[in-house]
């Protein structure tokens, strides 16, 4: 909680400084740019951004301390003079020791995605413990019934959390891919929730608009909707860095992407493979869940705004009209991510990568022994941690010529693909064996192979 | 050219000599030139002597025909309206009734939580029966099914992913009808004013019955006529329910059905057993959407993340590659990749390192007898109905070390 605190101050700083970088700045401060000193004063924002990309650890406190004394300019300076692990908080680093008892718990602290969701939970937990106290020593139904939002928000970030987490297991017999997936799961998860959610308002909003339910205890509510409002600001500014980055993304694969890219492979800090692949690894899960803190967020404004109006005017349909605006702006905001979510679990190759893929593909023929290749399945692999990075991965059986050793084709074949950036697992046939399924598919796609069987 | 002087340099440490097939696709790749030169007749500004030496119009690099197409056209509403066969029609009339009937069931139940609670689960039968239609109908076209480039699985997947989609429909249901029932709970004891009209006008013993009964036809029509959540149901395999007959054994059905007969027998209680029956029923209902919602997100969810069948799943192929590394050709397996694609396919990828001495007829035995192993022992046969086809590849290593 202590340590929670003085992020609030830090993201309240924060938010004075002017500028477009008052999201990004308590996230900012790279400290690998020390030799990139000549041009960075006019890089200064792309970097900031670009470095969001890479998941780097950024320092709340390491900011907060700094920041009233100089220019956003002057990270770097601090970061190289800083000890190894720069990236977390002061009570970050207070508490790491002791968490090395849990492995699950260090696990957490020690990442700097899963441990801000995790902070964000203890305190939506906290609050929520509070409130629903208060609210039964009071006997207010409207403190217990946010408490019990509340609870559901908890375990929201609990499953993200527990995505975060899962990210960086490793491969196994059982899931040999690894979990790179499980965050973009998760955000699809999020997002379908977030979509239901919005459903079920908009329909509750109708009912209230249709009977004319008055709401009642309006001072109540107000404090209520406030005090949420309050935590979830906390939240935006936790998490709010993930939307801009989203939303840069999807404005196209342009020339910053490029250079953010860059720094990265010169900075070593980002596992990329060797080839380019103009789309980024965007954090789905992160992504999902800012969208529910905003989307509570928009829930308190919303009640906070139509409470005052409903005082003044006295008319009944404020909080419904309200409520129907939130519905279609959440309903709006998560769509973008279930459609991203969806097309990675799919397994669905983007259209930049494509282009590649298929180069790479018809190389293959030109590989000496090889007459054709049959059922080639390729798909993007984001497991985290290993230096295949964010590669293809697939499957491709190739046919050998009647004259070609089958070893060697196949090490031609592997090298090839390797170049290429394609992690690949390769069967090799000798032409004239019809014994592999992929023969069939093969007859029905005749032109690549001019000779008959 | 630079590829194929590439090719030496790589070639040479391993096995060096002379390639015929080198020779030869020079020849492929140059003759269309030279037999254009000399037979053309008409414009010959491409390949007029000028051109030639000058280079202006470049010919593009030889590609050869793709396998695969790049990508396949996604239908749009219009064709796959078109392609729709007249009992496919019958079929989505009928899943849009089982839709009306879920509208009617809730906006009727206003006063019962446990009819609201069973329009829920109806919410879902119907969901789930318009996902198989969709389903049926985009199998109508080539992208469905056929892998390539941008899909490389075809669009199958997509049922896995809408699977997970109404899973977490079950589980928002689930929870907010809990939440509901703790603010109504909460209300009660508190003894606050009522303002909520559920607490004077029950539903009318008719209208309950009329629910119910409306919720058990559409649930029979659906699971006889369109299978939903046979799919589903295949890959979740509860076993406590697997010996019940055939429709009851699928446990969408069998709650949907039980519930809604319960819920018919609500009537015959007295007003204060109905309160406290009403609100337990709601609260089963929530619960065990709850829990099957849970268990289809984790099956789901485990496709999605690309692995194989859970705990069942996992023990098998453990098994299947004991009895591969005890074949007298296979060294050790270095790599196995064991995943499910969607509900229909699954995928199954080895990297063996295969002893020295093994000549290409017995690797090939070796591959069909892997092939065969995996299709006969994870892909449930024809016989049950269950058929999942496993695509098998393998990379064969010889070892070079022993």
């Amino acid at each position: 909680m202590a340590g929670w605190k003085r992020e609030t101050t830090a993201g309240g700083k924060s938010i004075l400084t002017p500028g477009p970088d008052s999201v990004s700045t308590p996230y900012a401060p790279p400290i690998q740019h020390t030799h990139d000193h000549g041009n960075h004063d006019h890089h200064d924002h792309h970097h900031s951004h670009g470095h969001d990309h890479h998941h780097h650890d950024h320092n709340h406190d390491h900011d907060h301390h700094h920041d009233h004394k100089h220019d956003h300019d002057h990270y770097h300076p601090h970061g190289s003079t800083q000890d190894q692990n720069p990236e977390r908080s002061l009570f970050t680093r207070l508490i790491l020791p002791y968490t090395a008892k849990f492995p699950l718990l260090h696990a957490i602290v020690s990442e700097k995605d899963s441990r801000r969701i995790f902070y964000f939970m203890v305190l939506n937990f906290s609050f929520m413990i509070v409130q629903a106290f208060y609210g039964y020593l009071t006997d207010s139904l409207g403190l217990l019934s946010d408490s019990i939002h509340m609870f559901f928000d908890c375990v929201a970030l609990l499953v993200g959390l527990l995505a975060a987490v899962m990210s960086k297991w490793p491969p196994s017999q059982r899931f040999p891919y690894g979990f790179g997936k499980i965050e973009t799961l998760s955000g699809f998860a999020n997002g379908i929730l977030l979509m239901l959610l919005s459903l079920e308002i908009a329909f509750e909003a109708f009912e209230r608009l249709w009977e004319g339910t008055k709401t009642k205890r309006l001072g109540e509510l107000f404090v209520v909707s406030s005090l949420g409002l309050a935590v979830n600001l906390v939240g935006m500014m936790a998490f709010g860095h993930h939307h801009h980055h989203g939303h840069d993304h999807s404005h196209g694969h342009g020339h910053g992407h490029d250079h953010s890219h860059d720094h990265g492979h010169d900075h070593g800090c980002s596992s990329h493979g060797g080839h380019n692949h103009g789309h980024d690894h965007d954090n789905e899960n992160m992504h999902g869940i800012y969208l529910h803190v905003l989307a509570d967020t928009l829930g308190s404004v919303s009640v906070i705004v139509s409470t005052i109006l409903t005082s003044f005017w006295g008319w009944a349909g404020w909080d419904p009209l309200a409520s129907c605006l939130i519905a279609v702006l959440i309903f709006l905001s998560s769509k973008p991510l279930v459609m991203s979510s969806a097309k990675r679990l799919l397994l669905s190759v983007p259209e930049t990568t494509e282009y590649n893929l298929r180069n790479t593909l018809g190389g293959i023929l030109n590989q000496r022994g090889v007459v054709s290749y049959a059922a080639p399945k390729f798909w993007i692999c984001d497991r985290t941690g290993t230096d295949a990075g964010w590669s293809l991965e697939g499957v491709v059986h190739v046919v050998a010529a009647k004259n070609a050793s089958l070893n060697d084709v196949r090490e031609r074949v592997l090298d090839y693909l390797q170049k290429e950036g394609v992690v690949a697992i390769v069967q090799v046939e000798r032409e004239g064996d019809n014994s592999c399924w992929c023969t069939r598919g093969r007859a029905l796609n005749l032109p690549s192979t001019p000779k008959p069987f | 050219m630079s590829s194929t002087e590439e090719d030496g340099a790589t070639l040479t440490p391993i096995t060096p000599g002379p390639n015929p097939f080198n020779f030869q696709t020079q020849v492929i790749s140059t003759t269309p030139v030279k037999s254009n030169i000399g037979q053309r007749r008409g414009h010959r500004y491409k390949h007029s002597s000028i051109s030639t030496q000058h280079q202006i119009f470049q010919e593009p690099p030889p590609r050869p025909p793709p396998v695969l197409p790049a990508s396949l056209p996604i239908p749009t509403l219009r064709e796959a309206w078109k392609s729709m066969r007249k009992d496919q029609r019958l079929r989505l009339y009928w899943s849009l009734c089982h839709l009306a009937v879920a509208m009617y069931i809730f906006y009727k139940s206003e006063g019962s939580l446990a009819a609201v609670a069973l329009s829920h689960l109806v919410f879902f039968d119907a969901g789930s029966a318009a996902v198989c239609v969709a389903v049926e109908v985009l199998g109508n076209f080539e992208v469905w099914r056929r892998s390539s480039i941008r899909h490389p699985f075809g669009l199958e997947r997509a049922e896995v992913l809408t699977g997970f989609a109404m899973s977490v429909f079950l589980l928002f249901g689930g929870f907010d009808l809990v939440s509901h029932n703790l603010k109504h709970f909460l209300e009660s004891l508190g003894n606050h004013e009522s303002h909520h009209e559920h607490e004077h006008g029950h539903v009318s013993a008719s209208s309950i019955d009329i629910i119910a009964g409306a919720a058990i036809v559409s649930t029979l029509i659906s699971a006889y006529g369109l299978k939903n959540h046979a799919r589903i149901a295949k890959v979740m395999r509860v076993s406590y329910l697997a010996h019940l007959p055939s429709i009851l054994s699928n446990p969408f059905h069998f709650l949907t059905l039980s519930f809604s007969a319960l819920i018919a027998l609500l009537p015959l209680m007295s007003i204060a057993l109905y309160t406290w029956l009403d609100r337990l029923i709601c609260a089963v209902i929530s619960f065990a959407m709850f829990a099957v919602g849970f268990r289809v997100a984790v099956a789901q969810g485990l496709m999605l993340l690309m692995s194989y069948g859970g705990n069942d799943g996992n023990s098998a192929v453990s098994s299947i590659l004991r009895e591969i590394e005890s074949d007298a050709g296979v060294q050790r397996v270095e790599n196995a990749q064991f995943w499910q694609v969607h509900y229909g396919l699954c995928m199954a990828n080895l990297k063996l390192s295969v002893a020295r001495g093994y000549d290409e007829v017995s690797l090939g035995k070796l591959r069909n007898r892997i092939s065969s192993l995996i299709q006969n022992r994870l892909g449930e046969g024809y016989g049950h109905g269950g058929y999942t086809r496993w695509e098998v590849t393998l990379q064969m290593d010889t070892d070079l070390v022993s």
